[in-house]
């Protein structure tokens, strides 16, 4: 697991109060039931500790996976290396 | 019960400085929307368009001395309110001042003071703030300079319900009148939320459109917020005629809700009762509606939960409703919106031209009804009703009929 996937998967499990081990790379935030304000919040505390924006369309809490959220922020972190 | 008219409107927003104006960009389907001008783009991300006033010199309405007491979203509604009470020909002497009220709509007010003055305190590292800082940004300041400007002496007052604020104010001012505390109000909303702190808020929330606001359309992406202010004069219809008033429109019902839900998802049981409460009031029967000013926000959320609340109270009546949304015009001017949104409702009900809802893509399954897109509809509306719901799980709805 990536460093990136590690620490997402943690600021996950912290927001939705649930065990790191029931987070996998094809759950999507809603199956972890992470809906409405608790999505918007993990999404801000991911654009805190990254120190990335994630646009809105990389962030789509309802068909959206946890790999595919993990390889948004990767793209970010690589754009803004690229600075 | 006492009957009650309006019987002037005034407007300032993004289509236009004066409710004449605001009607015609309406009828004509013209969007006030476009890249935001007031705040640096590079520090907004989807906040890229908004709603803004054009063209507005507060110094051609007020003096230096009165202005450094208020507030943008004051100025809005000082401006809209005398264009109201000019046009409604009311004049508040003797016994009137003290039998009229002031109910104004608004979610924050006071905002672009905030964001100046906590500039010079967090940014300026200045060790004062404005002398009138507190004046310009209390909530109440647009009712209180309201009645200050026009010598309004009856109950005057701020409603805050976030984007349903204009309409919980019309249902106030109604009940007051109705019950006979006062015979007439100034009534309406406003706000002044284009501002770097306000945007950057809702852009958080991650509810701005990056393109543009598409009520009910698939590919919707979110709200464009807007701006301005929309008052009106309602009274007593018997006061009206009396003083040979000429008379928009007939405020029949209001009807509000609380979801007692979610905090930010709407609800369509919510929004249902508000509309049912509304029509009840104003002894309307769902078949008597024609058009619908929908709260059509644009977010995903909002136009299907609308679409579903229309659904259950007009069941299959709902097909032969009119709907539109202006916000792809005037933008979301959150506690002003429904104040603004009535200029539309009175403008179908006198004109016969329903305003479209601009922007429109292509059906969504979940918004299945007829939002009269791109073009404005020539067709006689008898009866109209005005959405509006608001984060907090805040519903108001108002009824209008025709005036012969």
């Amino acid at each position: 697991m990536s460093n990136v996937q590690q620490e997402t998967t943690e600021i996950i499990a912290k927001q939705a109060k649930i065990d790191i081990d029931t987070i996998k790379p094809e759950s999507t935030l809603k199956d972890l039931g992470v809906a409405s304000l608790d999505a918007i919040e993990v999404i801000f505390d991911i654009e805190e500790h990254f120190g990335i924006n994630l646009p809105n369309e990389d962030t789509d809490f309802d068909n959206g996976t946890v790999g595919q959220l993990v390889e948004a922020i990767e793209r970010q972190l690589a754009a803004k290396k690229n600075d | 019960m006492q009957r009650l008219v309006i019987t002037g409107m005034g407007a300032i927003c993004a289509l236009g400085n004066d409710a004449p104006s605001v009607w015609q960009a309406m009828a004509e389907g013209r969007s006030g929307i476009a890249p935001v001008s007031r705040v640096d783009p590079e520090r907004v991300r989807a906040a890229g368009v908004v709603a803004e006033v054009k063209g507005f010199d507060p110094g051609q309405h007020f003096d230096e001395a009165k202005l450094s007491q208020l507030d943008l979203a004051t100025q809005y509604a000082l401006v809209a309110a005398k264009e109201a009470i000019v046009q409604s020909g009311l004049s508040f002497e003797g016994e009137r001042a003290a039998r009229t009220a002031v109910v104004v709509g608004s979610g924050a007010a006071g905002e672009v003071t905030r964001d100046t003055q906590y500039h010079r305190i967090y940014a300026d590292k200045l060790p004062r703030v404005h002398p009138l800082g507190i004046i310009r940004m209390m909530m109440n300041a647009p009712a209180s300079q309201i009645s200050m400007a026009h010598g309004i002496t009856g109950p005057a007052f701020v409603v805050a319900s976030a984007c349903a604020s204009s309409n919980h104010a019309f249902a106030q001012a109604a009940m007051m009148i109705r019950s006979g505390l006062v015979d007439a109000a100034v009534v309406g909303g406003t706000e002044a939320c284009l501002n770097l702190g306000t945007l950057l808020a809702w852009e958080a929330m991650r509810v701005l459109a990056p393109d543009t606001c598409r009520p009910f359309s698939k590919g919707r992406r979110g709200i464009v917020l807007g701006e301005g202010s929309a008052m009106f004069v309602l009274e007593t219809l018997e006061q009206a005629q009396a003083r040979g008033a000429t008379i928009l429109a007939e405020l029949v019902g209001t009807g509000m809700s609380s979801d007692a839900g979610d905090i930010a998802a709407p609800s369509e049981l919510g929004a249902a009762a508000a509309i049912e409460n509304a029509l009840r009031d104003g002894n309307l029967s769902p078949s008597e509606v024609d058009y619908v000013s929908a709260h059509g926000t644009g977010t995903m959320a909002n136009d299907a939960t609308e679409t579903a609340a229309l659904h259950r109270v007009f069941g299959e009546h709902a097909r032969a409703l009119a709907i539109s949304s202006t916000k792809p015009m005037h933008g979301h001017a959150l506690g002003a919106s429904g104040s603004l949104e009535l200029i539309a409702v009175i403008g179908a009900l006198r004109h016969g031209i329903v305003p479209p809802t601009l922007a429109y893509l292509e059906p969504d399954p979940a918004c299945d009804l007829d939002y009269v897109p791109h073009q404005a509809r020539k067709m006689p509306v008898h009866a109209a009703i005005s959405n509006s719901f608001a984060f907090g799980g805040l519903n108001a709805v108002v009824a209008l009929r025709r005036m012969p």
